[in-house]
């Protein structure tokens, strides 16, 4: 346990200790801070657009493009980050029977590297939109903001690359001799392939943005048409690690399904093998698709013909987890504690994204969904739907271990369903805004559209669903952290069996450090 | 199992035959008003309904078995009062299927 | 049956839908991609933010653009500044406009109306009201 109940440890000594258990609490909630910052920003923006042409809550353009900009980058690199990071500190030693993280000062350097980051990004509040494209955010993107963008995401992105480095070398090196690496658990073999992804694929996007960096100081010409760049360079680079970072993204957050789904099915997982054959075939695959996101940059047809191939071979490893899941919790005898809800409402929700990825990827249907709500229904309902829920249910399946109390079931059992319904209704709602044409990142648009207004105001009170869902998240982690049951640490969800991971995690070995 | 292959193998068939039927609707269209160009956006949006039938189809199956699942297999279904086999182990994750013998 | 069999028949099945998605999409593909060779070219220049067309005899819009139904149309997209996207939701036409290289784009519209041009790139200030209209005209 982390949190002692009877012998409550001040705060600065989680703060500044090494431990993994210590680092991995100020990672998840750093993350969580994050998502309820973010998810503020983005109840702003769908309300924003509940009606047109208002301006009562977001007054100009600018703070809009401001709020989704800094909206996306938090999610993506302060929330889902720092959560599985934040989960994959606790659980990777105990899981390869090592003390601790191979380097302890570095585990907790990556980990302080992300407040600092996040600092950057939220005191600039740039507007260059999460990609920032290239002659945009070299030519026009006002002042400081866009450059402590470019730093912060720098330093997030060596702190990524840190932590990598250290997963690494605990799994593979530190591992316990009598544990070969086929019977790791799963949910250490989704953050050792996540972490080999982001060593191949992060430098080409920190080259990236060095190279915005001197575009914008004016000293070089990289992406910028008029000093003879080429836009397209930096599509290139950017999405060559940002579609690798969709699935470093996403397998922590299977990862945590594969530990959550056995454990409350009562059952061994179906097949460890093909788990991890899985993981390993997207963690390769991942490289091989991220062409897909510039179909209509002027693309010809060989090449989309490459990355449409590349995006559809990842399609069977993900139907294999999918397999996987269902075929453990048949036969089984279920209990639905709230991480479960969860872990089975996200393989549901990444059923629904993974079937409008193909149809992303197919070429024709580029011209009517790229670059409009469709996107980003698709993608937030990966990113919600799946990650998020991944998250939130093992958020919910560590809270006895973490604090020593339970959670409120019934509070959570409102959190789940509201989550569930939000999601579907925004993010479903999307994607056929995205086939009425409308743009993405827009801050206001024509009234006369009436379907526009029409799918607008149902995504938006499905957002208002979902924030509420987050509410009672919230009351669930403060109160119920501090004034909730004690938990019965041997079997706190009543499963009958052992309380496996967590329970074996020893009292903090901090004395060292 | 048996079942799950069976309502495969006919999604599959029926995925085969619906898009058969756009095509030869788009063909007859195309007959009747005797363009001389492609019709890009009935071509494009045809393509659209075709997958998305596929989509559906294969949701339909995959969601179904989804909530057939939950159903059948939690804890507090009348066929699910006794434990299984595997909860007499100290942990039922660590179990093998080996000794069921399928 | 084996453990692994029905593994096995899912991974199958997975794999015999996608060629399908895969195979028409690159039918579907290759003939939108087929401009007609009597095809006029329009020349769309994107900035922010509004649009700029010239047509094949020299007469510029701003804006609104005016077609004739019935013809092919080639679009040619230059970009000034920044990237945009050109797109007629309608007509399923859709291209980056990316500033030192040349997009095309074409369609043939056979329906006479007024249908809105928006930009669907994320442009900058006013990327949400970079909006045109074409005009398809019934005159022969």
């Amino acid at each position: 346990m982390v949190l002692e109940l009877k012998k409550p440890r001040p705060i600065w000594q989680i703060m500044f200790s090494t431990h993994h258990t210590d680092v991995g609490l100020l990672y998840t909630v750093t993350g969580l801070s994050f998502l309820f910052m973010a998810g503020v920003l983005a109840m702003m923006i769908r309300t924003h657009l509940f009606f047109p042409g208002q301006n009562f809550l977001i007054s100009d353009s600018v703070t809009f493009n401001r709020i989704f900009t800094v909206h996306g980058l938090t999610m993506l690199f302060l929330f889902a980050l720092p959560v599985a990071n934040g989960i994959g500190n606790y659980l990777v030693p105990i899981m390869v029977r090592y003390k601790d993280m191979a380097y302890p000062k570095l585990n907790a350097i990556a980990f302080w590297m992300n407040p600092i980051g996040g600092a950057l990004l939220w005191l600039g509040f740039s507007d260059t939109s999460w990609v920032s494209y290239a002659p945009y955010s070299v030519i026009r993107a006002p002042g400081p903001a866009a450059d402590m963008m470019i730093f912060g995401l720098k330093i997030l992105g060596i702190s990524s690359i840190l932590s990598s480095i250290n997963f690494i070398v605990t799994i593979l090196k530190c591992k316990h001799p009598d544990l070969p690496l086929r019977k790791v658990p799963l949910f250490a073999w989704s953050m050792l392939t996540v972490s080999l992804m982001t060593l191949v694929a992060m430098p080409s996007y920190a080259a990236a943005l060095i190279m915005l960096l001197t575009d914008r100081l004016g000293v070089s010409g990289f992406f910028n048409p008029t000093a003879g760049g080429d836009p397209i360079a930096y599509l290139h680079l950017f999405w060559f690690t940002f579609h690798p970072e969709v699935y470093i993204f996403l397998l922590p957050a299977i990862g945590m399904m594969y530990e959550i789904i056995p454990r409350f099915s009562r059952k061994p997982l179906y097949s460890t093998g093909s788990g991890v054959f899985a993981f390993v075939m997207l963690g390769l695959i991942g490289f091989a698709s991220w062409g897909h996101h510039m179909y209509s940059t002027g693309m010809d047809f060989t090449t989309k013909v490459v990355f449409m191939i590349g995006t559809l071979a990842a399609v069977p490893a993900s139907g294999m987890h999918v397999f996987n899941f269902l075929a453990t919790m048949w036969g089984a005898r279920i209990r639905f504690a709230a991480p479960m809800k969860f872990a089975v409402g996200g393989i549901a929700l990444f059923f629904s994204a993974g079937a409008g990825g193909v149809l992303n990827s197919a070429m024709p249907l580029d011209f009517i969904s790229h670059g409009t709500y469709w996107v980003v229904g698709h993608m937030h309902l990966f990113l919600t739907g799946t990650i998020a829920f991944g998250f939130v249910g093992m958020v919910y399946y560590m809270f006895p271990f973490i604090t020593g109390r339970m959670y409120n079931e019934k509070l959570a059992n409102i959190h789940f369903v509201m989550m569930l319904w939000g999601t579907v209704q925004v993010f479903f709602t999307q994607h056929l805004l995205g086939l009425e044409g409308m743009a993405r990142r827009i801050y206001d648009y024509p009234p006369e559209y009436a379907s526009w207004v029409q799918l607008n105001q149902i995504a938006t009170v499905g957002a208002w669903i979902l924030g509420g869902g987050f509410v009672a998240f919230l009351i669930n982690l403060l109160y119920y952290s501090s004034k909730g049951k004690e938990a019965n640490m041997d079997d706190p969800f009543g499963l009958g069996g052992k309380y496996y991971y967590p329970h074996t995690a020893k009292n903090p070995h901090h004395v060292g450090y | 199992m048996k079942r799950i292959i069976a309502v495969s193998i006919i999604a599959l068939v029926a995925l085969a035959l619906i898009p058969q039927m756009h095509f030869a609707h788009a063909q007859v269209g195309q007959k009747e008003s005797a363009k001389q160009y492609i019709n890009l956006r009935a071509e494009v949006w045809n393509e659209f309904f075709r997958m998305t039938t596929a989509a559906f189809t294969v949701g339909a199956v995959v969601s179904g078995t989804m909530i057939w699942l939950v159903w059948r297999f939690r804890e507090s279904h009348p066929k699910n009062k006794t434990p299984t086999r595997w909860e007499k182990l100290d942990d039922p994750t660590t179990g093998t299927y080996e000794k069921e013998g399928h | 049956m084996g453990h692994d069999t029905a593994e096995w028949v899912f991974v199958g099945i997975v794999i015999a839908i996608l060629l399908y998605v895969g195979v028409d999409s690159w039918v579907v593909q290759k003939e939108v991609e087929e401009v007609p060779a009597d095809a006029e070219t329009i020349k769309v220049t994107g900035q922010q933010w509004f649009w700029s067309f010239e047509h094949q005899d020299g007469t510029k819009e701003i804006s609104t653009l005016h077609l004739k139904k019935g013809h092919a149309y080639n679009f040619e997209i230059y970009g000034k500044d920044v990237m945009h996207s050109f797109n007629i939701p309608d007509w399923v036409v859709f291209e980056d406009v990316v500033p030192g290289h040349v997009n095309h784009a074409w369609f043939a519209p056979d329906q006479a109306g007024t249908y809105p041009i928006q930009c669907r790139e994320y442009c900058g200030l006013l990327h949400y009201n970079m909006r045109g209209s074409l005009i398809v005209e019934d005159t022969p």
